[in-house]
């Protein structure tokens, strides 16, 4: 059993190097798109202290808007435009009808507001686009479908180079981002209402404005990661299921933390594809996926209660 | 005082001709998904299966001159809700069709309290296939251990020799429904020699397969038996194409067979299978009078093209058995309006025979079969289906499973469910 557990694992690494790599690869992919939703969660939580539970939604509901508007004849790229501005109506929306006159209760209000946004979303969504399944307009945006193929060591490693496509725009998603957050006043804005709420508003910074901007951020997040999930496995209300996997990664970043967003989502994409692969499949039966990346955030939160990457809460009495 | 009276009297005229109108239809909810993860499979079925009741009651006036009431209670696939809607529609209906493994497990016990009977066609515990224990269940008209036998038939000969010294990896989903076939497959995989290799898809796992599929290019098997439903199988299809497993070695239960599933791969999921009890014949007789009673009155929700898919006809066949049920039961007790213990001897009694198939128009679409008190599935066999990158055609005859070994696993399933949930109701059989 011992030797299941520590040595087979690292002999079956070293001896199929390329089956490794593969299973890194597809780690990082996973992980990639973990980050992707978790940044969406984040975002909104820093400015305004809102659990987004509608998060997982608006990826379904951004894909369902793209590839209904295509099926009715409009051009790919005129799709994203327009569906960019549905979710800039959506973010006004949110902030005009549910959000502002809330301001001020307690966040469990607001976080169970977001749930009536979610089922809102769900109900609208089913009779505007129908539950059917949707094939995601992959090719019509340009995105490559076919496969890279290396051999290292001999073996077989392959790339889909939508994923390369997906790993290398959220990657762009994410600087950008960062470099929006740092460099404009906008962002700064952002940051000052996460950092604290009062003060911000003191120096005439508009809670309005800024909700507008991150539900419109977090809606452009959810949709290039609907995209991204969409050309792996279709568009459909079982999207929504995805957003459930960036928990772990908000308890392992930090729920306020950009690189903890970020790192938390390579990490627990990686480190689960890896455990499932080499221990869980073996030794437990496979789809240890379900709980292992709960069970590393909170083995983190054992010795780190804010996460890797979040904010130390020092409370003088 | 006297215009007391007249309200009163007025009152209970009323009541009484409401109620006359009511008791001349018969009431069968069915406990829908058309919405939630799982609302792809869902929506073509009851489609298909609402289609064919509108269909009777708008061509014949119903069912031996009574209207069918079929409406929909909409669980999302989720358990609870599932229990919910049963209970919220039990009070005036004569059958209910609980869709999912997990409610109808639920809603098993119930129903011997309740006495209506539980009709889970191609779903369900394959064990309730034995009436004698399960009084008031149906599976008609295969079951999941059908299905699995009819694919290993399949894939390895009418004996499954060809499978000796093979390795099977069953892909499924990991809920009650995706494990329904492992006790035969595990069984089969002892008697005939094949290596069995069980890999589960969790629930949030279903559209990102890549952890299954790493396992799959690792064990190398010789073929994947797919038990997925909704986006699992979505998943699982662009992965197959995405590690380049050879489709013509990779089967599916009758749920992971939706067209619209396979155009997310087209082309490139040509050659996968998928066993199915019933087989899209969109000239059959049954498919103008859809469009002539239904679609061209506007009383459809689907469109021209899911009606070709084999899931929407899979939907008429489901609800053609349902009818046949209600029709011998108006004939064995010679009324129209049945209750639920007369409908539950109509579910004992179908006899869908090739000549009656052609009767109702559906020839080809299912295989006949009939039902007894002992009988409650019916066994009908199934074909495999093809992908062919636009279309599921026909590939194989018609495939029947093992019956008498079933039977025998059955009747000690049931048992062993009886004797958890003692004390079960049983009734005697003579047949």
């Amino acid at each position: 059993m011992l030797k299941d557990i520590f040595v087979t694992p690292f002999v079956d690494m070293a001896t199929a190097p390329d089956f490794l790599m593969q299973v890194l690869w597809e780690g990082l992919v996973s992980g990639i798109l973990y980050a992707l939703i978790a940044l969406g969660f984040v975002l909104i939580f820093r400015s305004s202290r809102i659990f987004n539970f509608a998060q997982g939604i608006m990826v379904v509901f951004a894909a369902l808007t793209l590839v209904g508007l295509h099926a009715m004849g409009v051009p790919a790229w005129i799709c994203v435009i327009l569906t960019l501005g549905v979710m800039f109506v959506l973010a006004v929306t949110v902030e005009r009808v549910v959000l502002r006159p809330l301001v001020g209760q307690p966040d469990i209000i607001l976080f169970m507001a977001t749930i009536g946004i979610t089922l809102f979303l769900i109900g609208f969504g089913e009779i505007i686009f129908g539950g059917e399944n949707k094939v995601m307009i992959t090719e019509e945006l340009g995105i490559p479908t076919d496969s890279v193929v290396f051999e290292p060591f001999g073996g077989l490693l392959i790339l889909e180079q939508k994923d390369i496509t997906a790993v290398v725009v959220a990657a762009l998603l994410v600087v950008a981002l960062l470099a929006f957050l740092n460099k404009t006043r906008m962002g700064r804005a952002i940051r000052a209402l996460g950092d604290d709420h009062q003060a911000a508003l003191s120096v005439g910074i508009s809670l309005q404005q800024i909700w507008v901007l991150v539900w419109f951020i977090a809606g452009i997040i959810a949709l290039v990661t609907g995209i991204a999930w969409g050309a792996r496995a279709g568009v459909s209300f079982a999207l929504e299921v995805i957003a459930y996997k960036a928990l772990p990664v908000l308890m392992l970043g930090g729920l306020e933390s950009i690189t903890g967003a970020i790192i938390g989502g390579l990490l627990i994409g990686m480190l689960e594809k890896l455990f499932e692969i080499y221990w869980g499949q073996p030794l437990l039966g496979g789809n240890t996926e379900t709980w292992f990346a709960f069970v590393l955030a909170l083995i983190v939160l054992l010795f780190r209660p804010q996460g890797l990457f979040g904010e130390r809460i020092i409370e003088r009495v | 005082m006297r215009n007391f009276r007249r309200i009163a009297t007025g009152v209970a005229l009323g009541a009484l001709l409401a109620g006359g109108a009511a008791a001349q239809e018969i009431s069968a909810p069915n406990l829908s998904y058309r919405t939630g993860p799982f609302a792809a499979t869902g929506i073509p079925v009851m489609n298909g299966q609402i289609d064919y009741f509108t269909m009777l009651n708008e061509r014949d006036g119903g069912i031996g001159g009574v209207k069918i009431n079929f409406y929909e209670c909409e669980t999302g696939y989720n358990t609870e809700k599932g229990v919910e809607c049963y209970e919220k529609t039990k009070g005036d209906a004569v059958v209910t069709q609980p869709w999912s493994t997990g409610i109808t497990l639920q809603v098993l016990p119930k129903s011997n309290v309740d006495e209506i009977p539980i009709l889970a066609p191609g779903y369900g515990f394959s064990a309730m296939a034995d009436g004698s224990v399960f009084k008031w269940a149906f599976n008609l008209p295969s079951s999941y251990w059908d299905a699995a036998s009819m694919i290993l038939k399949g894939i390895g000969g009418e004996d499954m020799s060809e499978l000796s010294g093979k390795k099977i990896a069953f892909l499924h989903l990991d809920h009650p429904f995706g494990k329904e076939p492992l006790p035969y497959l595990e069984k089969k995989a002892e008697d005939i020699g094949f290596e069995l290799v069980p890999i589960p898809v969790g629930l949030k796992e279903m559209q990102n397969q890549s952890a299954q599929w790493l396992q799959i290019r690792r064990e190398r098997p010789d073929y994947v038996i797919m038990w997925g439903w909704g986006a699992m199988n979505i998943g699982a299809l662009t992965e197959a194409v995405k590690t380049r497993y050879p489709m013509d070695q990779f089967v599916g239960v009758w749920w992971s067979g939706h067209s619209d599933d396979l155009q997310v791969v087209g082309a490139d999921g040509a050659g996968y299978r998928s066993i199915s009890f019933n087989a899209p014949v969109s000239d059959a007789q049954v498919m103008a009078d859809i469009q002539t009673h239904v679609a061209d009155k506007g009383l459809t929700e689907s469109d021209e093209e899911q009606r070709s898919e084999v899931f929407y006809q899979r939907g008429l066949v489901m609800s053609a058995a349902l009818a046949e049920a209600i029709a011998a039961a108006q004939e064995e007790f010679g009324t129209g309006e049945i209750n639920a213990e007369q409908l539950r001897w109509g579910l004992e009694n179908i006899d869908l025979t090739e000549e009656r198939i052609a009767e109702l128009g559906m020839t080809g679409m299912v295989a006949p079969f009939s039902t007894s008190c002992s009988n409650h599935t019916g066994h009908s066999g199934g074909w495999l289906l093809e992908w062919d990158g636009e279309q599921f055609v026909k590939a194989s005859d018609h495939l029947m499973a093992d019956a008498d070994e079933l039977a025998e696993m059955e009747v000690a399933a049931a048992k062993e469910y009886a004797d958890a949930n003692a004390p079960w109701p049983t009734q005697e059989c003579d047949g």
